[in-house]
């Protein structure tokens, strides 16, 4: 999408003759967005008549995260620990499993319904059982994420492994490579773009997952601190948690979205748009 | 000893036969084409002697091993339609990758590019590079463990008539500077009759050999000898087979 907008300003000033109209274009392109939200914001103030606890200016948020970032700071590290925890162990069980089910295929007839209903299973529920099992503990909360976040990993890494090219394969297999060889070097490689199209949206979720189960059960975290400035009727800190929530996920849906674009081997191809 | 034996080899889906039983020794560096209309089973039979797919009955031998420890000894290289090159891999790499696998360098890769007509392409990955150059690069791929057979299953039948003219005729001299024993499947006649010392004739499915036809010229062949009243009267020949058991079917 990005490379559609930025397409025809650099077809159009190739030369330094044009850096003014990118710089502007450039700024153009981060004021844009920013000034929209911004313009809603207060036009949301005027019309709907909210009260400030509500509705709080978007100065009187920035002031919260200002006046209470080590009290926020602090709980945003909480969070990202269990979000970081929650995504590494949906990715050991996502991989893990699609690398199982591929190495011993009757397993996945075995294990993949289980992993269904584990997937539809109402959170709430979960939730309950794990603080029930594990209490009010990092484990608890960062099983949640895991839960949550598992089943897009196994689901594109499965697909991914089934990528490959036949001819790829009978050519493995003409020079006798092992089932490791075959995987790591020719079929890993085919489904890490699926690996990571994954990535990016059990990345993101983390973070939301990791603060709605802080909402729920916790005393740290940035779904506490939303608890807490509920309870004390202060929605500018709601804002602020708010905001800093959304602008972590998207910086790791950016980052791996990044890493992603280096790792995809089709990164470049002329022949996909 | 014979290079590849096929003794009494056939396939068979449930109740429809892929391949009636056939016989086929190919002597050492021979070059057998296998001619014959489509789902014949000219490459379930290829995919045989590759210990690719097994058969039903019968048995292939390579020199004196079963396909599959022959296989497994890695002494079979494979040449399919759609190049194997893997996308990622820069086209020496590529090469590289599959004397890495096989555990042996049967040639320099960087020569052999040369060689192959690829100089200043051996950087380049499979997108930049066009049909018939990734095609070359896939022979050198599957010949870079010097395997002591080829087998090949339509290799040029993705490029246009002038390119596969021109790949063909430079295929038959390298084979001249690198001796293999090659089974080739095709569908093209004139191809057949270009390239090989013997070409297998399959009837329409279910597949069985027709007649063995011999090509008296010695290898590698000018591109005069299409001209040539022999090459003129094979071609005919062969046709013939295909086309009056088509029309009497």
């Amino acid at each position: 999408m990005a490379d559609a907008v930025l397409a025809p300003e650099e077809s159009r000033s190739p030369s330094g003759a044009g850096r003014l109209p990118r710089l502007l274009w450039t700024a153009l392109r981060v004021a844009a967005p920013v000034g929209s939200v911004l313009a809603l914001w207060y036009l949301a103030i005027w019309f709907s008549g909210l009260p400030a606890f509500v509705i709080p200016l978007p100065t009187r948020v920035l002031e919260a995260l200002w006046v209470d970032h080590a009290f926020i700071f602090d709980n945003l590290l909480y969070t990202l620990q269990v979000a970081g925890i929650g995504y590494l162990w949906a990715n050991i069980a996502g991989i893990g499993l699609a690398v199982l089910f591929d190495l011993l295929p009757p397993t996945r007839h075995l294990l993949m319904p289980a992993a269904i209903t584990l997937r539809n299973v109402p959170y709430i529920a979960l939730i309950s059982v794990l603080v029930l099992a594990f209490g009010d503990t990092i484990a608890s909360k960062s099983a949640i994420v895991a839960l949550a976040g598992f089943f897009p990993v196994l689901v594109n890494t499965m697909q991914g492994l089934r990528a490959a090219d036949d001819v790829q394969l009978d050519r493995m297999r003409i020079l006798n490579a092992g089932w490791w060889q075959t995987f790591s070097r020719v079929r890993l490689i085919y489904a890490l773009p699926a690996i990571v199209a994954a990535q990016e949206i059990t990345g993101s979720s983390s973070i939301i997952v990791a603060i709605a189960a802080e909402w729920m059960i916790s005393t740290t975290g940035l779904g506490y601190v939303i608890n807490h400035a509920m309870q004390n009727y202060r929605g500018d800190q709601v804002y602020a948690v708010a905001l800093v929530a959304t602008g972590l996920s998207f910086l790791v849906y950016s980052l791996v979205h990044a890493l992603g674009r280096r790792l995809d081997w089709r990164a470049g191809d002329p022949r996909r748009g | 000893m014979a290079a590849i034996s096929i003794r009494n080899v056939s396939r068979r889906f449930g109740d429809t036969w892929a391949l009636r039983p056939v016989d086929l020794e190919i002597a050492d560096g021979e070059f057998v084409a296998l001619v014959g209309p489509s789902g014949c089973g000219k490459t379930t039979l290829l995919r045989i002697v590759a210990d690719l797919q097994a058969p039903t009955g019968g048995e292939v031998r390579i020199g004196p091993d079963p396909a599959a420890e022959a296989r497994r000894k890695r002494l079979i290289g494979l040449v399919s339609q759609r190049p194997a090159v893997l996308p990622w891999k820069r086209a020496i790499d590529d090469v590289r990758f599959t004397q890495k696998i096989a555990g042996r360098v049967g040639f320099d890769p960087a020569k052999v590019l040369r060689e192959f007509g690829l100089e200043g392409h051996e950087g380049k990955r499979a997108r930049e590079l066009s049909g018939g150059m990734l095609q070359r690069v896939n022979i050198a791929s599957a010949m870079a463990h010097d395997p002591s057979v080829l087998l090949m299953d339509e290799p040029f039948a993705a490029l246009d008539e002038m390119k596969r003219e021109e790949i063909g005729a430079w295929f038959d001299r390298e084979l001249a500077l690198r001796p293999k024993t090659v089974l080739f499947v095709t569908h093209h006649i004139d191809e057949a009759v270009m390239l090989a010392d013997r070409l297998v004739v399959f009837s329409a499915a279910p597949g069985r050999v027709l007649e063995v036809v011999a090509v008296p010229e010695p290898r590698p062949r000018a591109p005069a000898f299409r001209q040539d009243p022999r090459f003129v009267a094979l071609a005919g020949h062969v046709r013939a087979l295909l086309i009056d058991r088509a029309e009497a079917a």
